[in-house]
């Protein structure tokens, strides 16, 4: 009898793995991003990965399901990267172009857009952790409702932060 | 150039993998960010003050009754458990530490509550602790005979009092900076992101 319920725990174990492993998969580019934006090097963000991965597994029987599975996702993220793994190096002082996504360039339209992307990624790297993970909400086309959720700040606060970062953002490109 | 233009390049933009490391296997791995790092620093204080005592109560088989009839060593037990009770309470806090799931704001504000009530209870802890070192020193010798403390009693009380106000002073200090080095500076952070926040 033991050994029977054994082994169906393990196999309840072993769907859970299988369900979270396919949940991460599909929410895997935003831990990526949140990875580039907070960590400096290569190791850093491997390390950065790894924590928030392991930190979304131990909250994943807490997760239930009254928010959304990315919104979830984010807030470990986001949460892991600003209070869970600080050490000073790990936070990007100045423009790293390893940071910035791949893109191919084919003509020269592309190749501009490309250089002012690394622009404002430059930018975007002199924000501090809050502000960072505003500006990564709202390029992934957050609602003000999900942003709310996700960061605890109230939609006013919000609209007023971003209206100062897009400030920052325009003077910190002008700059450069 | 405005962000909104930007949007939709975010979105396509390919992003290169942080880590090739199988989801499956990451899962089964501990953790190395600093909250796991104090866990385990309790737990090894815990096992650590828990075999202390038993140590010594080894390596004086030959006279058990010794060691149990000496007030030091209960003393010391008591020691333990208070060390061990508190490891157990930072244990419990760091746990609570690592829970990542919460809002960002939310989140930030009980890791400022959480930094602060544990560094209240380590300041009454270390008084406590200064407390208890002093009254034993004052009281032992006239409950049992310590050859070591007789060189101290020989001093007179100005001397020894004295004595344990400097170190109540130094411990005050020597605590201030270490308290601010290990979290005092972790908690400004924190309490700058959540004014940012509001």
């Amino acid at each position: 009898m033991p050994d029977k319920s054994l082994k169906q725990r393990s196999l309840q174990q072993l769907q859970a793995e299988e369900e979270f492993e396919q949940q991460v998969r599909l929410h895997e580019a935003l831990l990526h991003k949140v990875c580039r934006l907070y960590a400096h090097t290569d190791a850093d963000r491997e390390d950065l990965f790894q924590e928030i991965v392991i930190q979304l597994w131990r909250s994943y029987p807490k997760f239930r399901g009254d928010a959304k599975r990315s919104t979830w996702m984010y807030r470990v993220a986001l949460n892991t990267a600003i209070t869970g793994l600080r050490r000073k190096k790990d936070f990007i002082q100045s423009y790293d172009p390893a940071m910035l996504p791949m893109q191919q360039t084919d003509d020269n339209s592309a190749a501009v857009k490309e250089e002012k992307l690394k622009e404002m990624y430059a930018g975007i790297s002199q924000l501090n952790e809050i502000e960072k993970a505003i500006v990564m909400l709202y390029m992934d086309d957050k609602s003000y409702d999900e942003m709310e959720e996700i960061l605890g700040m109230s939609q006013g606060n919000l609209r007023v932060k971003m209206t100062r970062i897009k400030d920052k953002l325009r003077q910190l490109t002008k700059q450069s | 150039m405005e962000l909104d233009e930007l949007k939709q390049t975010w979105q396509q933009a390919t992003i290169e993998k942080t880590s090739n490391k199988d989801i499956m296997e990451l899962i089964h791995q501990k953790s190395y960010g600093p909250v796991a790092a104090l866990k385990r620093v309790f737990r090894k204080q815990i096992v650590a003050m828990s075999l202390i005592p038993l140590i010594l109560v080894v390596t004086n088989l030959n006279n058990v009754s010794a060691v149990f009839t000496s007030i030091l060593f209960w003393c010391y037990v008591a020691f333990c458990i208070g060390i061990i009770v508190f490891a157990g309470y930072n244990y419990h806090i760091a746990g609570k530490m690592e829970e990542m799931h919460g809002e960002v704001k939310q989140n930030l504000e009980q890791q400022v509550n959480l930094l602060e009530k544990r560094l209240h209870w380590e300041l009454i802890g270390l008084r406590a602790v200064l407390i208890f070192f002093v009254i034993l020193l004052e009281t032992v010798p006239y409950v049992q005979h310590y050859r070591m403390l007789d060189k101290w009693h020989s001093l007179s009380p100005l001397i020894r009092f004295g004595a344990y106000a400097a170190l109540a002073i130094t411990q005050y200090v020597v605590n201030r900076r270490l308290s601010y080095h290990k979290v005092g500076r972790h908690l400004v952070y924190l309490k700058g992101l959540i004014s940012e926040m509001r």
